[in-house]
């Protein structure tokens, strides 16, 4: 790798055929559901299924959602060092129909069998002592925003939304490398800031049907902030990985240096605190106030019904540690920042424990006959694993598809010539 | 140098593809020179003082002199006369309090995060911006110190031990604020500093050759024997990162210790956990906004426009905007999860905020501080200075009345009906509140008069002449950079 100028290929390629690795990634990724699917039809614990997938399609969701949210902000502050990243990220966004073909089954299943995911859609769900839903104050306080339809109709739109801006920033930029149009540019900056409320507005509320609304008792205004540091995460960890590896096969080889790893690895410091600050305010404010309308979701995630600790309260430790101490330690260095395999390294532990922080969202859900919740080191994590590879293996195809169908880099990027020529 | 490269570092392969052409703005407009920009800024503080000055210094004096007046009644008097009754026995003092302190932000965010960050049209407003917040913490600081009361045990506050060994209650982030505080205003005096020292060596030479020996011994004094050379440079560029790196989370921690004064209670309208994260927005907005209301007078009163040119307007417009949006999806958020929660009280609250006695206030601060910023959506408001700055007043409005609004309408009107109020300041508050604006404008009125305003070797070096490559073949030279 140079260390600072650029020495773009001359041949200027459109990027190389991956159809022998898109379809490696297919045929894991459907491996990976009809495994999850299998676990669905046979499995002694069909709840556990059900929410392990709902890890699996919302951990990619954040990630595409994060790789939009990268791009939208690279087009808003007219930035230049991250331009050859930005296409890859744009690749990123073919994900987003998938999902949202991937995310059907939950809404089918959401009308088939109401109450099977999300508790409250089934008004005859039994709490654990407090009646039904529908007896429940709590719940026909909110019964206007959650029900069936709210939560299909806000679905359709979080996808509409998501792949309508994809689509519209993916065209401007293909098409510039054909016609050098900087009309594009400032196209995609129109795009990005209408862009950028409505993908705060849908990730906020995408975490509150899907996720929140799990345990429908318990709100938080900060859990918008907290998917958003997530996405915004996972995003920039993908985005290495896509570095490296194009690095290695010799594509990046003359467009990136150094000060890329560097500024992609100051980012991920950057949120790295952000998400420490997010969750530990949320955490702060809640343990301090001790009210229990707000500390029950924490207890599920730390005590049995009977005082002791469950597995949740190490999984949290585990977040603690892993999310933030390792990652902003290791961050803290210039030389691991800039070594490719050494930030990989890096995404990949980050990407290893926001789906973990997911899980601890998620999961706490599933509970026994005690109310207390199922164990994180269950067969559940199973169901997660072979859910993350397919979901993953199809967001990965639809990458790899989209891949080859433009230049490597954007080559008629107004800023390409700095993005080339990067240095601090 | 790479095989294809040319000599100005510029990819030659770019030549044959053709890029889409859209240069980056200028920042020193006119290609003015270097000698230029130090007779520009020093001109400030060399030439005779102007009657408009005087004026100002005088009318600022005469503001002042309310909250002089008003403390001396209040420590006279007893701090009764201060309109606290129950239920409300917190208001004006705190909402001073965190109004400026939010005003506060902007300089160290403006020099420590865009530092951080390479936004390099930091360099035309960051030093009146660091002023703006040493002198804006000296006035959030008179609210709490002369709501003790008895203002000759304010060093209470501090863990000293005494003869009564009384300890602080470490659990209450208003003893975190006397850390965070006073960290983050000795750390802010520190930042401007360093970063006035070349400049001040600047004014010492200049005094001297023109035979001031007074004003050169003390601009001397403060410069430090600097001399400019390499290795000071280098000790001045990883003084500054340093600080920059100290001051980036310090800034965010304080008006995070701020929230905390209200979220950490069970308080409706009070106890929810975006409060740090928004606070950190609304004193992003506020200080921007206040920076917008400095800046442009002195760029039309001094002819700046090279050094402060649209550009920079066009940038700090949109950072007010996009923090704006964010203290609007905060508003937003808190009432929708009022709601969500389903607890009558949170409920409650947010209903009176809009409808109750008070709602005129949250009204005033809603269009302030979420409808005010959506006009910077568009160029041709940008681009007209008068309207930039009347809106940059509607937003430093609007976020008095945020924390007006977050503070009294939850205490006016609690959990319990029978002791419901309507808090209306005293007098003593409401002159004490305007003098502040004397003090500040006293102090900001001296920065202008005595210090560079601008730092006049960063400016010089985005200009594009300062450009290593001579400005040959690199899109990048003496223009914006991300």
């Amino acid at each position: 790798m140079s260390t600072h100028a650029a020495t773009v290929p001359a041949a200027l390629p459109t990027a190389a055929s991956t159809a022998a690795t898109a379809g490696k990634a297919l045929t894991v990724g459907l491996i990976g559901l009809a495994a999850t699917l299998l676990a669905a039809l046979f499995a002694p614990e069909k709840h556990g299924v059900a929410l392990s997938y709902l890890v699996g399609v919302s951990y990619w969701t954040a990630i595409a959602i994060g790789m939009l949210l990268m791009i939208l902000i690279h087009h808003i502050t007219d930035a230049s060092w991250s331009v050859v990243i930005r296409r890859q990220w744009e690749h990123g966004l073919a994900a987003f129909k998938w999902l949202f073909v991937l995310f059907l089954p939950l809404l089918i299943l959401a009308w088939a069998v109401p109450g099977f995911v999300w508790p409250w859609m089934d008004k005859t769900h039994v709490l654990h002592g407090h009646g039904t839903v529908g007896t429940d104050i709590l719940y026909l306080k909110k019964e206007g925003f959650l029900n069936i339809y709210t939560f299909t109709i806000m679905t359709l739109v979080f996808f509409g939304s998501w792949v309508w801006l994809s689509a519209r920033l993916r065209r401007a930029s293909f098409t510039q490398d054909t016609d050098g149009n900087a009309a594009w540019t400032f196209k995609n900056r129109v795009t990005s800031a209408m862009g950028l409320p409505i993908a705060a507005l849908t990730l906020t509320f995408a975490a509150i049907y899907w996720i929140k609304s799990l345990e429908y008792h318990w709100f938080s205004t900060m859990y918008g902030v907290w998917f958003f540091a997530n996405c915004a995460r996972g995003a920039l960890c993908c985005g290495v990985l896509i570095m490296v590896w194009l690095l290695h096969r010799g594509d990046y080889k003359g467009i990136l240096n150094t000060n890329h790893f560097h500024s992609i690895g100051m980012l991920m410091l950057a949120f790295t605190v952000f998400w420490a600050y997010v969750t530990f305010s949320q955490y702060f404010l809640i343990w301090n106030a001790n009210v229990p309308e707000e500390t029950f979701w924490y207890n599920l995630r730390e005590l049995n019904h009977d005082g002791t600790t469950n597995q949740w309260w190490y999984v949290g430790l585990v977040i603690l540690f892993g999310h933030f101490v390792i990652p902003f330690c290791a961050l803290l260095s210039y030389r691991f920042k800039v070594t490719p395999h050494i930030i990989r390294r890096i995404a990949y532990w980050v990407l290893t424990i926001i789906l973990i922080d997911i899980c601890y969202n998620v999961l706490p859900a599933l509970k026994d006959e005690h109310g207390d919740s199922l164990p994180f080191l269950s067969i559940n994590l199973l169901w997660v694993l072979t859910s993350v590879i397919g979901v993953g293996g199809i967001c990965i195809w639809a990458y790899l598809r989209s891949f080859p169908t433009t230049k490597l880099i954007p080559i008629r990027d107004p800023r390409i010539g700095e993005c080339l020529t990067h240095h601090e | 140098m790479a095989a294809h490269a040319d000599t100005a570092g510029h990819p030659a392969i770019l030549d044959e593809v053709k890029p889409a052409v859209l240069p980056r703005a200028i920042l020193v407009a006119n290609n003015r020179s270097f000698s230029w920009i130090t007779e520009k800024i020093c001109g400030i503080i060399e030439g005779k003082t102007p009657v408009w000055w005087w004026w100002c210094f005088a009318v600022a004096c005469f503001v002042a002199s309310f909250t002089v007046a008003g403390l001396t009644y209040l420590v006279a008097t007893g701090v009764g006369v201060w309109g606290h009754a129950n239920p409300v026995n917190w208001a004006w003092d705190i909402v001073n309090f965190v109004f400026w302190i939010g005003i506060g932000h902007a300089g160290t965010l403006i020099s420590a995060i865009l530092c951080l960050l390479r936004q390099k049209w930091r360099t035309s407003i960051n030093r009146a911006a660091e002023a703006m917040t040493i002198f804006a913490v000296v006035c959030a600081a008179i609210f709490p110190v002369f709501h003790v009361g008895r203002i000759w045990y304010a060093w209470f506050l501090f863990p000293i031990p005494n003869s009564n060994y009384i300890w602080q209650n470490f659990r209450s982030p208003l003893e975190w604020d006397v850390f965070a505080v006073s960290t983050y205003g000795t750390v802010s005096v520190l930042f401007w500093y360093i970063g006035l020292i070349p400049d001040l060596a600047v004014l010492r030479d200049r005094f001297e050759a023109a035979g001031n020996k007074l004003r050169s011994f003390l601009y001397g004094l403060f410069a430090m024997g600097w001399r400019g050379s390499n290795r000071h440079w280098s000790n001045y560029e990883m003084a500054y990162l340093i600080l920059a790196g100290i001051s980036t989370p310090l800034v965010l921690s304080v008006h995070t210790i701020v929230s905390f004064d209200f979220a950490v209670s069970l308080l409706p309208g009070w106890h929810t956990t975006i409060f740090p994260p928004y606070f950190v927005a609304g004193a992003i907005f506020s200080g921007f906004g206040m920076v917008l209301t400095l800046m442009l007078p002195l760029r039309a009163v001094y002819h700046l426009e090279d050094l402060i040119t649209q550009y920079h307007i066009d940038c700090m417009c949109k950072i007010t905007l996009a923090t704006g949006t964010i203290v609007g999806y905060a508003y937003a958020m808190e009432f929708f999860i009022a709601w969500y929660s389903a607890n009558p009280y949170e409920g409650f609250t947010f209903i009176n905020r809009a409808f109750g006695p008070y709602a005129w206030a949250y009204w005033i601060m809603i269009s302030c501080n979420v409808i005010t910023p959506q006009f910077f959506w568009f160029k041709k408001v940008r681009n007209c200075t008068w309207f930039v700055w009347v809106l940059s007043i509607f937003v430093n409005v609007g976020m008095w009345f945020e924390r007006f609004v977050i503070i009294v309408t939850s205490l006016a009107r609690d959990f319990l009906p029978s002791s419901w109020g309507y808090y209306s300041p005293s007098i003593v508050e409401i002159f004490t509140f305007f003098g502040t604006f004397g003090v500040f404008s006293v102090l900001f009125l001296l920065f202008i008069r005595f210090l560079p305003i601008m730092p006049m070797a960063e400016l010089k070096a985005v200009t594009p002449q300062a450009d290593v490559h001579g400005g040959h073949g690199d899109p990048a030279s003496g223009q914006e950079t991300h």
